[in-house]
């Protein structure tokens, strides 16, 4: 029973860890990859729209939920504060807000790309740690 | 009966269930050994054909890093690894060259087998003509400099060069970093590496004080100043790339053939044509801003020496910054930069970002520089 019980244990955690490397940051781009791939489905300009600003609407709610966690470090609160700015800028300029011009109708593909392009690209700079890109993760499931 | 029935069953119960276990003990107690041997490189390397007795015409480095976040998605929304890409790329490249030696070096992410026995993090590939000569396994933390294993390998492996080859170096990873450089490793949290470390790496792989023909950085951000000035006592021409580098990094299509595309044996030329199809290809597929920059190092000397000790006040200032109060920008937007002779020795492919604050910058320097943020937004 006890042989089990430990097999079992280290099982879940070989399973835990692999889901844990294999998530976080990599599962925050995947979210941007998924919301171009359903803005190229559509063909209706207002239903692409419409997609991208509920996607980067969910992820801006995603990052105010963990920022005002405890188990958030002072480091990762500076990350998520650039990764929302980050956002509100792809916001403004979706709506034509904030001294953007707002993106036409036939460049929403193309704008879909760039989002997931300018992601990957900040995921560079941006810095947060794995358990608060798991949590964000974990929040935008809640939220979908 | 039934005592002893129940304890046969039991017996052989235990012995069924103790066999496999004893079995992945086993296994474990192999693997464990493996990854903890101390043998020299020396025997550790497979050879895998004889070398060959001609000695080759091109020497190509390739030193691919994968040691982080390096997942990317195609426009199709395909999911990509940067640094296994660039492997299969470098390798297309050993293969097509039949008269060249090529040294592949894949940095990758530290594992480990059965989550407790760490597995080599570094492999080595050397073609020569063509062909696979070695490859081989190693620990990327062994030695008092980062390079020390590469370092090894290449002299162990290199060929008597006579008469001297048209020699390349390629760099594939994010941006090296300029100060600080903590973190760079995903696998080695401390560990630092900078382009200071890069320079000291080309130096011991330099034979008689030569320079590479060619350095190639497919990284972001690296067409600065310091960088360039770091890396030219090491070489001729320098790619790189000011701004952003989608992680597709620069198409090495143009290295397949060398004995076709350098049969005139102008290198810089066949840098400038490299880099245009580069910035092509990538512009075909990317949204964001695409610069690649070709530095001819001897011209290049006199804005280097010009603002040498701005850039380096400007570094020093910036050690100790929060990440995301700083960030890069355009040397001619810094007037401190703007000198008669900024673009001499430079040629530049710029197209600026389909989207975004950047989209209507017209032209770049080819040159980047830091600047401190005044609020807290980073782009």
């Amino acid at each position: 029973m006890l042989a089990r019980t430990v097999f079992g244990v280290v099982v879940m955690m070989f399973v835990l860890v692999q889901a844990g490397l294999a998530g976080g940051k990599d599962d925050i781009q995947k979210y941007f990859n998924d919301t171009a791939s359903k803005v190229k489905a559509t063909t209706d300009p207002a239903e692409k729209r419409a997609i991208l600003n509920k996607s980067l609407q969910t992820m801006s709610k995603a990052l105010d939920k963990v920022q005002n966690s405890p188990l958030i470090s002072k480091e990762d609160r500076a990350g998520i504060d650039q990764f929302k700015a980050a956002l509100q800028e792809n916001q403004d300029e979706l709506t034509g807000s904030n001294g953007y011009e707002r993106v036409s109708d036939a460049q929403l593909n193309a704008f879909s790309e760039y989002v997931v392009q300018n992601m990957e690209q900040a995921d560079r700079t941006i810095t947060i740690s794995l358990v608060t890109a798991l949590l964000i993760v974990i929040i935008i499931i809640l939220l979908v | 009966m039934m005592k002893s029935l129940l304890s046969r069953s039991f017996t052989s119960a235990t012995h069924a269930y103790l066999m496999p276990m004893v079995g992945i003990a086993c296994v474990v107690l192999v693997l464990f050994l493996f990854s903890c041997s101390t043998h020299p490189l020396t025997q550790r390397g497979t050879a895998l054909e004889e070398e060959s007795a001609l000695p080759p015409l091109y020497s190509m480095v390739f030193i691919i890093h994968g040691d982080g976040d390096y997942r990317f998605h195609d426009p199709s929304g395909n999911a990509h690894r940067a640094d296994e890409e660039a492997l299969i790329r470098a390798t297309r490249v050993a293969v097509q060259n039949s008269q060249a030696e090529v040294f592949i070096f894949h940095e990758r992410p530290r594992r480990h087998t059965l989550l407790f026995f760490p597995r080599r993090d570094g492999k080595f590939y050397y073609y020569r003509h063509g062909r696979l000569i070695a490859t081989e396994s190693y620990w990327r933390d062994q030695g008092t400099f980062r390079f020390d294993p590469e370092v090894k390998l290449f002299h162990r492996f290199r060929a008597v060069e006579q008469p001297q080859p048209v020699r390349v170096f390629l760099y594939f990873g994010h941006e090296i970093p300029e100060y600080d450089g903590v973190g760079y490793d995903a696998s080695y949290s401390h560990r630092k590496f900078t382009v200071h470390d890069l320079a000291e790496e080309l130096k011991r792989i330099t034979p008689d004080s030569t320079r590479f023909d060619l350095i190639v950085l497919s990284t972001c951000f690296n067409g600065t100043p310091h960088t360039i000035a770091a890396l030219a006592p090491y070489a001729r021409t320098i790619v790189a790339s000011p701004d952003n580098l989608h992680l597709s990094y620069f198409d090495l299509q143009p290295f397949e053939r060398l004995d076709v595309s350098l049969r005139d044996g102008n290198i810089a030329g066949f840098a400038k044509n490299f880099a245009h199809r580069a910035f092509e290809r990538l512009t075909e597929d990317i949204q964001t801003a695409v610069t690649v920059a070709v530095y001819d190092v001897d011209r290049v000397q006199g804005f280097l020496h010009a603002v040498d000790s701005t850039y380096d006040h400007t570094l020093t200032t910036l050690k100790g910054q929060k990440p995301g109060s700083v960030e890069h920008c355009d040397c001619a937007e810094d007037s401190a930069y703007v000198l008669s002779g900024m673009s001499e020795g430079v040629d530049l492919f710029y197209r600026p970002p389909r989207f975004g604050r950047s989209k209507h910058k017209q032209n770049h320097s080819g040159w980047e520089c830091w600047r401190r943020l005044k609020s807290s937004i980073f782009y």
